[in-house]
């Protein structure tokens, strides 16, 4: 039994040590350019050695012309044989479009790589002109080198998912290379991304999360304020989507993936989504894009305020600051969800079983919050009531015809003051909300009364038309009499 | 009572020596025969002069002629003025009545040929009327100084800007500036106000003097005929009460068009926003308008905007010079031409606005 342990513990290990032999590709058949080029060592020479072309059989003719095939020199590297050196500048990528852009080549090979790499990386971003003036700014070499070019999955590729985070970063955080191009782009992207949590986990060998690639696309990589891009505002919740919404391929992660759905219902997704309102934040509103969250923002749980700044201010001097820190729970997130936030409503506000102070604040309450939350909501309801009585009547008075676009103007001005309460809400304090609720009230009040008394005039209008009409009739009637009387008399009669 | 009005009538008599005017009125006949209805447009015409300007003097007192002032001020006067509503109301209305009447008032003379000698002066300065009327309207048009207004003021003062050499200067002069701006609101409410309220009453002293004067036009076929009593009608007072009355009649109408259909301020105008969709002048302007659309934009060497608008200028030309031209009914004998020309005149005005109205 021993035995037979030893001799497959040794098949094993002399299989293990022949592996790179194995895999080794299959040399191109007479590359004559290689046998010589192969015995001056040179680096070229090394690196093709285990390029993935180089298993499929081509030569380095495949990319440098001439005839492989010969092992005189001149020969090989004659013009006749269609010898081109060393390409420069566009010409290196359109080498390799002339086999990768065409699908009947590439299928000849047995890959099943798309074909269109070469053109989306014309149109992409890095396909503008280089500074240099060679060609455009990233040839398919920058990335996939020239001679060792590997396959995606080879862990040893610049490109694979264990590199290219790296290879990214070899320009994106050189300063000197990215100011030539774009001054105003950031060079920090590397150390942001160090601090996520997709980083953390890159760091520790997840390879499965985002990396640069992932986000951005590959060839196809545009800027973020081209609409094409994946990370434009209006695609970016799309592209967090692919892998977010996955449940088998996040499963490992235990985290939701109903975030989505729920975004795309709020009411950041409707206006992102819906309205094209790029203003609205997309995931990396929140989140944050390279970082674990937007920049100046100490927690997720404060980004809220990083555009609601003005509820922010007013929370953060309220009681409920104290007492939310206290507990440990979050501040917004707690009353308006976080993925899922709905417009907020009036119905929010106060102790019915629909508000969210009745959450925490009961009857026996020790403080004084079921109070507040309660007088509150009353203000409210009059407030709102009081400002829609105001649009109906203006509304009817404008409909009938009268002149009151300067009170109908003016009822913005309640609009804006209930806005304004609706936003005071967040400081939990009576008088506060109060003082501002009351301005509301009194414009709607004030546009009540200019449109109640613009229907009296209306009313005074038409009863105006029918006494006047009755005089100026029974003026004409008696005039017609008169003439009636006048031409019935002879002639000569007066 | 009757006393006192004697008293009063013998005090003026005395000095201003009424008799002799109220002999002439007494020997004054409007002659009745089929058209005689047409008389009436005249004193309608008339009337609604008398409330532009009643109303017109009441609108100055609260209007001001800014282009940062004067929407707000016509808003002033129709949600704050006592009766102001009204008085606008009633102003517009009454404009655009009168166009109206005067236009039916210019088409009966036209078709009774009541311009003829000795009568040319008369449809000459009603002519002149007529165009200063359609000035007021051009000019009143703009003062609300709201979107349909602005834009239609520029569209209009562009059409004399194609005419060559003339086109450009006068087109300036209009708008007091290469473009419409509160320059050309200032200019046009001097001639709404100033200018052409000078030159109607001049013109319509002299219309209604030269009416008094020559009396009413009796058509052709009854000029010499003796008219008998029963052929003709004292104008004091039988006419002159029938046209109160249907001036009373014309109050009515003013006074319910006013109430249920109150006109329409829009909103203020805005130098920087584009046209609105649907821009139009008023009705009255309609017809040329569309004929300007309708002509091509080159015809042979011409470009089709100012061979319009230079066949319009030649058209109204001849229109107003008919009395100089229409030699047959001058010699006495009817000319049929000038009515088909008149009815096919007024046929197409007619088609035209509505075509200008629907599309």
């Amino acid at each position: 039994m021993a035995l037979v342990k030893r001799i497959i513990g040794l098949a094993v290990g002399g299989a293990l040590l022949l592996l790179p032999i194995i895999s080794l590709p299959a040399p191109a058949a007479q590359d004559k350019c290689y046998e010589c080029h192969s015995t001056l060592g040179d680096a070229p020479s090394k690196a093709f050695l285990v390029d993935v072309h180089r298993s499929k059989g081509i030569s380095c003719a495949g990319c440098h012309g001439g005839n492989s095939a010969t092992d005189d020199m001149d020969s090989a590297m004659s013009a006749r044989a269609g010898f081109l050196g060393v390409p420069k500048g566009d010409d290196i990528s359109a080498r390799c479009a002339s086999c990768h852009a065409d699908e009947s080549k590439m299928r000849s090979f047995g890959s099943s790589l798309p074909t269109n790499q070469y053109a989306n990386l014309k149109a992409s971003v890095h396909g503008a002109p280089a500074v240099s003036g060679k060609g455009s700014i990233a040839q398919c070499i920058t990335c996939h080198h020239a001679h060792g070019i590997l396959h995606v999955k080879d862990p040893r590729s610049p490109v694979n998912h264990a590199n290219v985070v790296a290879l990214c970063a070899s320009c994106h955080s050189n300063a000197a290379l990215i100011r030539q191009y774009n001054p105003s782009l950031p060079i920090d992207q590397l150390e942001k991304y160090k601090t996520s949590v997709h980083g953390m986990r890159y760091a520790k060998g997840d390879t499965k999360v985002a990396v640069c690639v992932s986000c951005h696309g590959t060839h196809d990589i545009f800027s973020s304020k081209d609409v094409r891009s994946k990370v434009y505002p209006t695609n970016i919740p799309g592209t967090c989507k692919t892998c977010h919404a996955d449940a088998d391929y996040m499963k490992a992660y235990g985290i939701p993936t109903d975030q989505y759905e729920k975004y795309a219902a709020s009411v950041h997704g409707i206006a992102l989504l819906q309205k094209n309102d790029v203003s609205a934040p997309a995931c990396n509103g929140c989140h944050g894009n390279h970082g674990a969250t937007p920049p100046g923002v100490e927690s997720i749980s404060a980004v809220c305020g990083t555009c609601h700044a003005l509820n922010a201010d007013l929370f953060s001097k309220s009681p409920h600051k104290r007492a939310f820190d206290a507990l440990g729970v979050p501040e917004c997130e707690i009353c308006h969800g976080n993925h899922g936030i709905a417009p907020p409503t009036d119905a929010m506000l106060g102790v019915d079983s629909a508000a969210v102070c009745s959450q925490c604040h009961a009857p026996d309450d020790s403080s004084r919050g079921f109070a507040t939350a309660r007088a509150m909501r009353k203000l409210m309801d009059s407030v709102s009531v009081t400002e829609q009585r105001a649009g109906l009547l203006i509304g009817e008075a404008e409909q009938r015809g009268m002149e009151v676009s300067e009170a109908k103007f003016q009822l913005r001005d309640a609009r804006q003051f209930r806005l304004q309460a609706r936003t005071a809400v967040h400081a939990f304090n009576e008088q506060q909300f109060s003082d501002v609720a009351h301005k509301s009230l009194a414009v709607s009040e004030a546009v009540e009364g200019e449109a109640r008394a613009a229907l009296d005039e209306f009313v005074f209008r038409r009863t105006g038309l029918g006494v006047s009409t009755l005089i100026i009739t029974v003026l004409a009637v008696a005039l017609f009499l008169t003439i009636r009387r006048i031409e019935k008399k002879p002639p000569g009669t007066s | 009572m009757n006393t006192l009005w004697k008293k009063t009538y013998a005090w003026i008599d005395e000095r201003v020596d009424l008799r002799q005017l109220v002999d002439f009125m007494g020997k004054k006949y409007v002659p009745v025969h089929r058209g005689f209805l047409w008389y009436y447009f005249g004193g309608v015409t008339l009337f609604l002069f008398i409330i532009q300007v009643i109303t017109g003097i009441l609108l100055l007192l609260y209007y001001k002629a800014s282009d940062q002032l004067a929407f707000e001020s016509i808003q002033f006067i129709m949600s704050k003025v006592q009766f102001g509503w009204l008085i606008r109301s009633i102003h517009s209305w009454s404009a655009n009545l009168f166009i109206l009447s005067a236009v039916i008032h210019m088409f009966s003379v036209m078709f009774e040929r009541g311009y003829r000698a000795p009568r040319e002066i008369t449809w000459l300065t009603g002519m002149f009327m007529l165009f200063l009327g359609l000035g007021f309207g051009f000019s009143g048009y703009l003062l609300p100084w709201n979107e349909l207004a602005y834009f239609a003021t520029k569209v209009g003062t562009e059409i004399p800007g194609v005419i060559p050499i003339i086109g450009k200067p006068v087109m300036e002069f209009l708008r007091g500036g290469p473009d419409v701006t509160g320059a050309t609101l200032s200019r046009f409410f001097g001639f709404h106000v100033a200018v052409f309220p000078g030159l109607f009453t001049v013109f319509l002293g002299i219309h209604l003097l030269l009416v008094q004067r020559q009396g009413m036009s009796i058509p052709e076929h009854l000029e010499h005929e003796k008219l008998d009593e029963s052929k003709r009608m004292p104008f004091f007072p039988n006419f002159l009460l029938r046209d109160l009355l249907l001036w009373l009649i014309v109050l009515n109408v003013l006074a319910i068009l006013a109430v249920f259909f109150p006109w329409d301020l829009g909103k203020k105008a805005d130098l920087f926003a584009s046209a609105p969709a649907g821009i139009h002048p008023e009705w009255y302007f309609l017809f040329m308008f569309q004929t300007l659309k309708y002509i091509p934009s080159k015809v042979f060497f011409m470009d089709g905007e100012v061979l319009g608008v230079l066949l319009f200028g030649l058209a109204f030309a001849l229109w107003t010079l008919i009395p100089f031209w229409d030699r047959r009914t001058a010699r006495g004998s009817a000319s049929r031409r000038v009515t088909y020309i008149a009815l096919l005149a007024l046929m197409y005005i007619i088609v035209f606005t509505i075509l200008g109205w629907l599309l």
